[in-house]
């Protein structure tokens, strides 16, 4: 039975491949995939059994016009094996909306022009997994920070224009009319915020009102961006300006009835500024840096929503400006071994709110947040047998003594099919970002079979 | 003091002469009976890197094939821009594409070369499952070059100011048996036969024997000897005579290296060349590599 279920998945994509091959300027690819999870703590607790299926069509025109869209299907079988997870199942067991439609724009490219109009993503900065400047998508979080940065970014309806006025520059300005909240998984999800959970928990046997103001569907709210990037000697650098709305909804009591135990909470998007720079420049010439590659970013958010409260209670936030910059380190250290190592402040605008009793919160956790926040990375990644093993070690952690460890390695069975074994490990306080999760850390396997 | 300006008029002279030998980008060379071995390698890096074109583009397969027989795919795009350019020291740029399979569809990099023979490659990397560009180190000569039994020195970052020379003598060779198309390349062609040994010491390699093709002036065949002094891999390269504006461009149409340790060989087939298509510079810049849709 199983064989035949894969036939019958399998068959109909490699025709449609064929087909493409026989349609000139048509190219189809995909893939079939299942991602299965087992809790650490518990192998018998399988917090994800998704099987996904894309598909991507790219139909060139001429040199100069494209057309490239691309969807992807999943079904998380996991949240209808356990009862446990009943309470997201209908979020968490597919997927939602039209959210399956990841990419679909028309592409016109020329020396000095290229027009990208459609859905798509946007990823500015040189960091690698810490979005500083990377804040043009909203982000899906329902599987906390471990997919694919490319998986994370919900991706927006967008007119991206790239104008090159000299040879290495470009002005690029975006137009963004859609808009979609950063989403979370709810509570019940092996990856659910504490935050989340601790307002569920909280809301039990009260009478809540939750009133969601989104903005209003006009041109004056989209989102608007620039950015500038040109070549300094050997050293590329950018200059970045988004205006939009905040993606997170803050939510504040606005009305509370003590003689009905009525809350009215208005649920509110906020607009904001980010301005930004990047860099980044390998040394190539003898020395001692030769062959380091330095990158870095930094960021000004300036009405950036910050809560604030007691420990495991949101009561209210301020908008502030908020500083987020980070310096990474690329470097081959031995023969095909390739460290990277990053550095990143987060710092706020102030270490209180400025209300008696009440501290700034981590908005994943509400738990109390530091003032300044330094996040470390480490990622080593080295290829063998010809590129067909691949192990990757990641670290990431702060200053708080929190953080995951994600080691992974990836073999090719065949030039189409990809097995993955790795695992999440989560440790710190309860109270913070990666902390949270330590009763969550998963092995997990994935197997890619792309055509 | 007239000692030294005589010193000094000596030295200009003598570099004066010497980069007059050097070839001059855009030009068509080979090597001739006379010449001495840094000569006739001089024409062998010229030739391997097409710095006789404008621009390049070529598409083809790489097979890797263990010792079982077991054969991968990946099959590639390469675009080429030679600029020869002495005001930013850039040689050329290169923009290489994977084409298949899908699970490695759409990973691209740009390298830009100096023309500084010490100066590292700058390489950008496409990363399709993070959707944006990545600057990265330029990987150390010795490592594979993307998974293949040839290393990045091998394809890329060699030149001719990393070895010193001797040439052994002149020969018809014996012929290459390609285990790829089972076919016998240049048998009985004319060839020098050099002796290369790296500066760098201690390195992955002692010494290399090329056969240089006297008709063409590109490297055939070599043998790559360890530091113990015993052969362990060798390297074929099919050149053939592309005609481009009445002028003959030496170019590589097959090249198959074998590693003699893992019995691992990799071939790589390049089935569409394509010389002076008036390729921009903008193709080469990161705006380029950012359109990449996989």
């Amino acid at each position: 039975m199983r064989k035949l279920i894969i036939l019958l998945l399998v068959v109909p994509f490699t025709f449609l491949n064929s087909y493409a091959g026989a349609v000139e300027n048509l190219s189809i690819s995909g893939y079939l995939k299942n991602e299965t999870a087992l809790g650490m703590k518990s192998l018998n607790e399988v917090p994800k059994f998704k099987n996904i299926i894309s598909l991507s069509g790219e139909y060139t025109f001429n040199d100069q016009f494209a057309m490239f869209a691309s969807g992807r299907y999943w079904y998380d079988a996991a949240y209808s094996w356990r009862d446990k997870y009943d309470s997201a199942q209908t979020f968490m067991q597919h997927v939602q909306r039209t959210d399956w439609l990841r990419d679909c724009y028309l592409d016109y490219t020329s020396d000095k022009l290229d027009m990208r109009l459609g859905k798509q993503q946007v990823a500015w900065g040189q960091a690698d997994g810490i979005t500083i400047l990377d804040r043009v998508n909203p982000f899906d979080l329902t599987e906390y920070w471990v997919q694919d940065m490319a998986d994370i970014r919900i991706p927006l309806w967008m007119a991206n224009v790239k104008y090159s006025p000299k040879l290495n520059s470009t002005l690029q300005f975006l137009v963004i009319p859609d808009f979609e909240q950063s989403t979370s998984a709810p509570p019940g999800s092996p990856y659910t915020f504490r935050s989340y959970t601790l307002y569920d928990s909280w809301k039990k046997g009260k009478n809540v009102v939750e009133d969601i103001q989104y903005p209003d569907k006009e041109f004056e709210n989209s989102t608007f961006g620039v950015q500038w990037s040109d070549r300094v000697g050997d050293m590329d650098y950018t200059f970045n300006y988004l205006h939009g709305y905040y993606y997170s909804a803050s939510t504040y009591t606005q009305v509370y009835n003590p003689y009905l135990n009525k809350y009215s909470f208005l649920r509110e998007f906020k607009q904001w500024n980010m301005y930004g720079t990047s860099f980044n420049k390998t040394f190539t010439n003898p020395g001692p840096l030769e062959g380091i590659t330095l990158r870095g970013d930094f960021a000004y958010y300036n009405r950036e929503p910050v809560y604030y409260g007691t420990d495991g209670s949101s009561t209210g936030y301020h908008l502030w400006d908020n500083v987020f910059w980070l310096l990474g380190v690329d470097r081959y250290i031995a023969t095909g071994w390739l460290a990277s190592f990053q550095f990143a402040q987060y710092i706020m605008e102030d270490a209180k709110p400025g209300i008696p009793g009440k501290v700034t919160l981590n908005r994943y956790t509400y738990g109390p947040a530091d003032q300044i926040e330094n996040i470390f990375s480490f990622k080593l990644t080295k290829s063998f047998l010809h590129d067909r093993v691949k192990p990757e070690f990641f670290w990431t952690g702060t200053d708080d003594n929190q953080g995951r460890i994600s080691p992974k390695v990836t073999y090719e069975l065949k030039d189409n099919l990809w097995l993955t074994v790795g695992a999440h490990y989560f440790y710190g306080h309860v109270q913070d970002t990666n902390g949270q999760f330590r009763e969550s850390s998963q092995v997990f396997m994935n197997l890619k079979y792309a055509f | 003091m007239k000692r030294f300006f005589l010193s000094a008029l000596a030295m200009i002279l003598l570099t004066g002469v010497a980069s007059a030998s050097e070839p001059e980008y855009f030009n068509v060379y080979k090597p001739s009976d006379g010449m001495t071995a840094d000569e006739i390698m001089q024409i062998e890096y010229f030739v391997k890197y097409t710095k006789f074109a404008r621009d390049v583009e070529l598409n083809g397969t790489a097979y890797f094939v263990d010792k079982s027989g077991s054969t991968r795919e990946r099959a590639t795009s390469r675009q080429r821009i030679t600029l020869g350019r002495k005001s930013d020291d850039l040689a050329y740029k290169d923009l290489n594409l994977f084409t298949s399979p899908a699970q490695v569809r759409g990973l691209a990099t740009l390298g830009w070369t100096y023309m500084n023979p010490a100066r590292q490659t700058d390489t950008w990397l496409w990363v399709p499952s993070l959707k944006k560009i990545r600057k990265i180190s330029s990987a150390n000569a010795d490592d594979t070059f993307m998974g293949s039994d040839f290393t990045v020195d091998d394809i890329v970052t060699r030149k001719f100011e990393d070895e010193t020379y001797i040439l052994i003598g002149s020969e018809n060779f014996k012929g290459y048996d390609c285990e790829y198309d089972k076919k016998v390349y240049f048998k009985d062609a004319p060839c020098f036969v050099i002796e290369a040994k790296p500066k760098k010491s201690p390195w992955y390699y002692s010494k290399r024997v090329l056969w240089v093709d006297k008709n063409t002036g590109g490297g055939v065949y070599e043998e790559m000897y360890g530091p113990d002094g015993k052969m362990f891999k060798t390297i074929f390269k099919d050149f053939r005579i592309f005609k481009v504006d009445g002028k003959d461009y030496a170019t590589q149409v097959l090249l198959e290296c074998k590693d003699l340790r893992s019995g691992h060989r990799t071939v790589i087939a390049n089935s569409d060349i394509r010389y002076d298509q008036g390729l921009s510079e903008e193709l080469f810049t990161e705006k380029a590599l950012s359109r990449s849709r996989w």
